[in-house]
């Protein structure tokens, strides 16, 4: 984790799982109180893109309902609609 | 000559005679159960078929309420009773006094075995229990596209976060059941997705069955993706279920075990921002509070009493330091007075005398005495030059002034001195009679 502290973090990049998982370790690291007013800025601002990027993956999140067969010719996916 | 009878008659001739054959009554009928009703009145309708007949069969509510277990359709039975003919209708039916699944006792038999040899393999084992993702992206299922396992997951999903779905779909009872189990889960393992959720609604032990096969369980234990297990109702436990990673009780419990609530992920994204906006603020409040301390250094009350600690300090040195003046000042006097007692007159005639002397001396001497003579005489001209500087006349010319009385020695004291005193004071250039005014005397 220390090293990539200090390497540009591509937060646009990053999964959800991922996201959530260092934005918890950058509070808990704030919260720690061992950092200066310089890295406490920091890591402040990176939570914030962490955090920023989250809401926008929750809020965009549109999901696919698939069905998915093996036939002969591979493996076959379609559209799911259950059956009214 | 035939006899002539009323259809009333007929029917109740045939009732007569299923009443009193033997073969008709006391048996037990093997069969599955087909177009099964129960009524409002808790009488149930249904048939009774093997692969070459069917009878239709009833079994009011008191019989119902003896048997311990839920009869459905292609249950496997054997019903207990008699045949009996509806006059009315002229039709006859099996009336069904008991029940009991039939094979019931052998797949019971099956399961405890199987159960026993995964177990001993360690396959149900909870440190085999892998943890759900947290935040998966698509979940699997292994389930028939048309029953309820799907349908709950797919509007729980929908309600707590869309997250993706990808339905492998399956038969879940009946022959290749665990076969097309097992293909679902290790094509849903191939294509990747984050977790499985596999399972069917509820039903008899045999409509389960699938879920107790070793391939299937074999599969759930091989899979590389954790499984959720649903299968029946709350009380079926299968061996599917030993094997999952989590058991669920419904397929709505299971997709809420496969996903979190979105609502409580931003909930959970606001704790962050409050808990990091503290952080900070903590951060910042100790540098406010570091800076008081130097802005306290700075202020001017603090310079106030930083000048008045320095004041005092320099109060303290020079009134040490017009002591030590003090005392040298009456070292001075003293030497002075002695000399005063010695007229210079007589040094000087005294020094001559000791010159001439030494002159004669000198001439008389060896040359390397002379020498060290010479060097003697350089260092008593210095010492001489000392002494000059000793000379209270010196002393004067720094500024000191010296006081005698009318006898012409050294006033070192106001003790002497009355208002009215005569006293000589001498400067570097010439000396004033005075007269004291008045006198202090020091502590």
């Amino acid at each position: 984790m220390s090293e990539n502290q200090n390497a540009q973090i591509n937060v646009e990049e990053m999964s959800f799982e991922e996201s959530m998982t260092l934005l918890e370790e950058l509070v808990r690291k704030l919260e720690g109180g061992n950092l200066d007013l310089d890295e406490s800025l920091k890591v402040y601002e990176q939570a914030v893109a962490l955090r920023e990027h989250c809401r926008k993956i929750l809020d965009e999140s549109d999901r696919k309902v698939q069905s998915i067969m093996e036939t002969a010719s591979g493996e076959k996916r379609e559209d799911f609609k259950e059956l009214e | 000559m035939s006899e002539r009878i009323t259809v009333t008659e007929l029917n109740t001739r045939v009732k007569e005679l299923f009443s009193t054959t033997n073969g008709l009554r006391d048996i037990w009928l093997v069969g599955e159960i087909s177009n099964f009703k129960m009524y409002t009145s808790g009488h149930c309708y249904f048939t009774i078929k093997d692969n070459g007949s069917e009878i239709r069969a009833v079994m009011f509510k008191n019989a119902r309420a003896r048997i311990n277990f839920n009869p459905g359709d292609s249950m496997k039975i054997e019903a207990y009773g008699l045949l009996d003919m509806y006059v009315e209708r002229g039709s006859y039916q099996f009336i069904v006094e008991s029940m009991k699944q039939s094979g019931i006792g052998d797949l019971y038999l099956k399961y405890e075995a199987l159960k026993r040899k995964l177990e001993a393999e360690g396959l149900f084992a909870s440190e085999r229990k892998r943890p759900l993702p947290v935040y998966p992206k698509t979940i699997g299922v292994v389930t028939s596209p048309t029953g309820a396992v799907i349908h709950d997951i797919l509007t729980t999903t929908k309600r707590l976060y869309p997250v993706n779905v990808l339905l492998a779909p399956a038969q879940v009872q009946g022959e290749g059941a665990a076969q097309s189990i097992v293909k679902g889960i290790e094509l849903l393992n191939r294509v990747g997705v984050d977790v499985i959720i596999v399972g069917r609604g509820g039903g008899s032990l045999e409509d389960l069955w699938a879920f107790n096969e070793e391939p299937v369980v074999r599969a759930i234990v091989a899979s590389k993706v954790p499984v959720i297990s649903s299968v029946g109702h709350e009380t079926d436990f299968t061996l599917a279920d030993f094997a999952a990673d989590r058991r669920a009780a419904t397929p709505t419990a299971a997709a809420q075990m496969a996903v979190r609530d979105k609502m409580e992920i931003y909930r959970q994204l606001d704790d962050y921002t409050v808990r990091m906006n503290k952080a900070l603020s903590s951060v910042t409040d100790r540098m406010r509070s570091r800076f008081a301390t130097v802005d306290a250094k700075l202020s001017l009350k603090r310079a106030q009493e930083k000048v008045d600690y320095l004041g005092m300090k320099l109060d303290d040195l020079s009134k040490r330091a017009f002591s030590s003046i003090r005392d040298r000042v009456s070292i001075m006097h003293r030497r002075f007075a002695s000399c005063e007692n010695r007229p210079e007159s007589a040094l000087k005639t005294q020094v001559a005398r000791k010159r001439s002397n030494a002159s004669g001396l000198f001439a008389r001497v060896d040359p390397d005495i002379r020498t060290i003579i010479v060097s003697k005489q350089h260092a008593e001209q210095n010492l001489s030059a000392r002494l000059e500087a000793l000379s209270p006349y010196s002393v004067l010319d720094r500024g000191y002034s010296f006081v005698a009385g009318p006898d012409g020695t050294a006033v070192t004291s106001v003790k002497g001195l009355q208002p009215g005193s005569v006293i000589t004071v001498r400067m570097r250039d010439g000396k004033a009679e005075a007269n004291i005014i008045s006198k202090e005397e020091k502590e």
